[in-house]
């Protein structure tokens, strides 16, 4: 059951991920990218990493992918704006190959990879409950999450100080 | 299955009840009848409705991105009934208990949102897609001040699953594995002595275990108001500006939908409110020496009574929510969009990171 | 680790100081800001310690690239007076994001945990984003900053992925877990650990603008207002150097044969897209983004040579580098506003008559970045080249390298040449504040100093 279930969700990951590159129309990319992300959080959900999965969704569907549309929308992306840009067919030729080489190299570092796989003894089911999450977060990793707190500062500084209307400031 | 079909009877009913009482609360409040025809007081008017709109012809604009513009009711509809699924409705009746109940409410009805815009771009209407900017820029915004509040009484209980959340405020705390030797304290506050543990009632409500969640409940009542869209928080379907928002080209059973989603979202708001801080399904009647009140109107657990009590206070406790919604949309003017975000990050934010910060010291030092 | 804990409680502090109705403050404060912590930071020189579950150590490592990192931001915070002048809304704000930064660059050059890395640089580049794009008046400004920030978050990509591949491979994000892993396989784990690795080499060329992966610093450098172009060029590389260079020492020394073969192809390119690009510029600002692609080259040679001379030589290289990018910079930004946004070489004609004091600095400057003896370039280049030669068979490197500085000295010299031989355009005195014209005379003593006795620096680590 677990495993037919992967393999639906990770083929519904592949396909929804290729529409997301393939598909014409920029809010429908934007939209598959969203189902992308659920799709994720459902193997979250099968690695019993409840709590992962949710902030997936409210993080990446909720949020970011709603700025992202947002921004879509505002640009106003038509047929005749589309037809302007053009790709040289040298970098499309280039860009394929180098995508290729990478996938081939992805391909061969993966086939070459054993398993680990897990011991018995040591195996907890709770490694994703939020509990234990929080409590590797607070105690190994609590530097590294304290110091997030200032690139979110970081961030949020920048962020207003863009956004702020300025004196002499333009619409390019 | 039987949960899911059961929950959308109940949803459907307490719906109809819901736009009957609307209309009803609004002809009262404005001097006027209301609906009087069909039925006695006019009681099947929201029935009527319901069914004059199923027949109605299904218009899809020609210019309109089709498949989303087809997508969109279901999947809002879809978004706020999920939420549904993780409600305790009785002592022992939840739909689907799981442990991060409270954050996955929060994370699905995020998903609202996407639905909003899909409807908003797909109806290929200025008015449409202003509706849907609007209402997602508002909604994204109170999920902070909404999502600090909640977090606020999550920290209190040490619980992100609904149902451990719910027996933690009444006389029946001890009968959940793993509570089996809390206890609760007047205000939280154990230095007053006043063992509150078997007395339950509204002594034991979350606003009353910890005083400090008072003021987030106030805050979470208002941002769910501007979450669900509702007055004074409605620019997003102001009707003078706008026409109706992101749904002006939605007709018959689509319409349909979106309307019974809007008003899923009043309802499924309400009932996290008062799950959250308003003791759930548990009685407001404490009990006081002999006259166990509290054990007498809570029924036993798991049995018949248990559900029928619970589901009574429940579902009275978010219709007094409700109305109070309803009496806020006529009572106050609508906000502008500056006024809107104001309130939003200049108000509430920073208050609701007080509360999370107070809830914080409490929850060391006190309980 | 005291460091990182006062800049983030300043950069706080700077900030709420902005609401002040007067900006004048700020500078003094930020300055004796950065003197604290550059005074704390030197505390814990010989006292190596490790943070937080080995999260960071703070080493004499550390401890001497925070101190390069923490003085350069002090020595070009005094350029940036026309903004208090003309009374900028955001200065505190863009002191602030200085301070803020910063703690990414200390986070850099003392980092145990490759999670520690990965938020080091991104609090450092996001910050850069931001500061590319402050001049929002300015259209080359915005594309600045929308080019930076695109390139960059791709690059942050890479670089997560090939984290993500290395932790894969090895099941830990600790670098000595790594080590000890890749040791014990020959260096070479499996295909997906070199995989990443590379992607990481990849990743982190880019922030320090290696070739091929510079071809965003043009115009990035060029559209960025100067004194943040000069942050840019000196902290943001320094600490990308830094990190590149513990990164290899420290978690892939034992795969030395599975990066070299790279990196080396990296070096040799960069130094000569860096030094050929630089010639053909007529701006000046784009040639010394060019020029800094090519530093990152000789930076780049020491961590090719990977000896136990590489740490030092990097070391006192990055510090001459910084002196003289600071003075360049600051002459320029100078020049520029008073012939309007001039940014060419043209610009500079008859500096020497009208401000013999800037076109000193700049000459000084100009000699140290060519490597010219007597100052502080000529043993920066020196230290890098003896420590390549004691792999002989990378005799070649050094040979090309030669080269380039030769061509190096042709397009630096351009700017001396207009500044000395070439008739005013514009008599007027430029004016410059008397505490920047002592910071300006402060570096140029220095530099010279270094060149002189190279000693005070090199044999640090």
């Amino acid at each position: 059951m677990t495993e037919s279930l992967f393999y639906f969700l990770a083929s519904l990951t592949l396909l929804c991920a290729l529409m997301v590159v393939i598909s014409r129309n920029p809010v429908h990319s934007v939209l598959f990218l969203i189902i992308t992300f659920f799709t994720i959080s459902g193997h979250y959900i099968l690695l019993n990493a409840q709590f992962l999965a949710a902030v997936n969704i409210i993080v990446y569907a909720g949020a970011i992918m709603v700025l992202f549309l947002f921004v879509i929308m505002f640009l106003n992306m038509n047929k005749d704006s589309e037809s302007r840009v053009k790709t040289s067919t040298l970098s499309k030729f280039a860009g394929t190959i180098a995508g290729g080489l990478l996938f081939v190299i992805m391909v061969a570092a993966v086939k070459d990879t054993t398993i680990a796989g897990y011991n018995a003894d040591t195996f907890t089911s709770q490694t994703g409950m939020v509990e234990t999450l929080g409590a590797v977060l607070f105690t190994q990793y609590l530097l590294p999450f304290e110091l997030a707190s200032v690139l979110f500062l970081v961030a949020m500084v920048g962020a207003v100080m863009l956004g702020k209307k300025e004196a002499g400031e333009q619409h390019f | 299955m039987l949960a899911f079909v059961l929950t959308l009877v109940l949803l459907l009913g307490i719906v109809i009840v819901l736009a009957y009482a609307e209309r009803k609360v609004a002809a009262f409040m404005q001097d006027r009848l209301g609906p009087t025809e069909a039925g006695p007081y006019g009681s099947l008017q929201s029935v009527l409705d319901v069914l004059k709109l199923l027949q109605k012809e299904d218009i899809v604009p020609a210019a309109a991105d089709k498949k989303l513009f087809k997508l969109a009711p279901i999947l809002i509809f879809a978004a706020v009934f999920a939420g549904f699924a993780v409600i305790p409705f009785a002592p022992a009746l939840v739909p689907a208990g799981i442990g991060i109940g409270v954050f996955y409410l929060l994370a699905i009805i995020s998903l609202d949102v996407v639905g909003l815009l899909m409807a908003g771009w797909g109806s290929n209407n200025k008015y449409a897609m202003l509706g849907a900017m609007r209402s997602v820029a508002q909604i994204v915004s109170y999920e902070i001040p909404a999502g600090l509040a909640i977090l606020s009484a999550v920290m209190v209980c040490q619980s992100l699953d609904f149902q451990e959340i719910s027996y933690q405020q009444g006389a029946l705390i001890n009968q959940f594995p793993g509570l089996e030797y809390d206890m609760n304290w007047l205000f939280g506050i154990r230095e007053l002595g006043i063992n509150t543990t078997t007395i339950g009632g509204i002594l034991t409500w979350n606003i009353f275990r910890a005083p400090m969640l008072l003021v987030s409940f106030v805050l979470y009542f208002i941002a769910s108001l501007a979450e669900s869209n509702r007055a004074p928080f409605d620019i997003p379907e102001a009707e003078s500006e706008l026409v109706a928002g992101f749904h002006v080209e939605y007709s018959g059973f689509r319409f349909a939908v979106l309307f019974l989603a809007e008003y899923s979202m009043m309802v499924l708001v309400s009932l996290v409110a008062v799950v959250l801080f308003l003791g759930s399904w548990n009685t407001p009647l404490p009990n006081i020496g002999p006259v166990s009140l509290a054990y007498w109107t809570s029924g036993t657990v798991g049995e018949l009574s248990g559900i029928l009590w619970g589901a009574f206070w429940l579902l009275s406790k978010t219709f007094v929510l409700l109305f109070l919604q309803l009496q806020i949309r006529w009572t106050y003017p609508r906000l502008r969009v500056d006024q809107l975000m104001h309130l939003c990050w200049k108000v509430l934010t920073p208050v609701a990171l007080g509360v999370v910060l107070l809830a914080g010291i409490w929850r060391l030092l006190m309980v | 680790m005291t460091s990182i804990i006062l800049l983030s409680i300043f950069g706080i502090i700077n900030l709420f100081v902005g609401f002040m109705k007067s900006k004048r403050i700020l500078l003094p404060l930020s300055l004796l800001f950065l003197a604290v912590v550059f005074g704390a930071n030197l505390f814990s020189w010989n006292e190596a310690q490790s943070y937080f579950n080995h999260m960071l150590t703070i080493d004499n490592y550390a401890v001497a690239f925070t101190g390069i990192m923490v003085l350069a931001t002090l020595l070009l915070l005094p350029f940036s007076q026309h903004y208090i002048e003309e009374a900028n809304e955001n200065l505190a704000e863009f002191y602030s994001l200085l301070l803020f930064s910063l703690v990414g660059a200390i986070m850099m050059v003392s980092y145990e945990n490759m999670l520690m890395l990965f938020i080091g640089i991104e609090i450092l580049s996001i910050a850069m984003y931001v500061l590319a794009g402050s001049d929002k008046r300015r259209l080359r400004s915005n594309e600045a900053a929308l080019k930076y920030f695109l390139m960059g978050a791709f690059f942050t990509g890479v670089l997560l992925f090939g984290i993500v591949l290395i932790y894969g491979a090895t099941g830990s994000f600790y670098l000595t877990d790594i080590a000890a892993t890749a040791a014990v396989n020959d260096g070479t784990v499996n295909a997906m650990f070199t995989l990443g690795l590379l992607l990481l080499v990849i990743g982190i060329s880019f922030k320090i603008s290696a070739a091929p992966f510079h071809f965003w610093a043009p115009d990035v450098y060029e559209g960025t207002p100067t004194l943040f172009t000069s942050y840019m060029s000196t902290v943001v590389k320094i600490a990308g150097v830094a990190a590149f260079y513990k990164l290899m020492a420290a978690a892939f020394a034992a795969s030395y044969a599975a990066w070299f073969p790279t990196l080396i192809a990296i070096t040799v390119l960069t130094l000569v897209v860096g030094n050929i690009g630089a010639v053909v510029q007529t701006n000046f600002k784009r040639m010394l983004a060019y020029s800094s692609v090519s530093h990152a080259g000789y930076l780049l040679m020491a961590l090719v040579a990977f000896n136990e001379r590489s740490d030092a030589s990097i070391l006192f290289y990055s510090l001459s580098y910084a002196l003289a990018t600071i003075v360049a910079f600051a002459v320029l930004q100078y020049v520029s506003e008073q012939r309007n946004g001039d940014e060419t070489y043209a610009a500079f004609n008859g500096l020497g008559k009208t401000n013999p004091l800037l076109a000193f600095a700049m000459t000084v400057a100009m000699c140290s970045l060519s490597g010219i003896p007597l100052t502080a370039g000529f043993f920066g280049k020196l230290f890098v080249f003896t420590a390549v030669v004691q792999d002989a068979r990378l005799m070649w490197l050094v040979v090309v390298a030669v080269l380039m500085a030769a061509v190096g000295i042709y397009y630096y010299f351009k700017v001396v040449i207009a500044m000395y031989m070439q008739p005013a355009a514009d008599a007027a005195k430029i004016r410059i504040g008397s505490f920047a014209s002592f910071m300006l005379i402060f570096i140029t003593v220095f530099t010279i100093l270094l060149g002189i006795a190279p000693a005070l620096v090199s044999d640090l680590l």
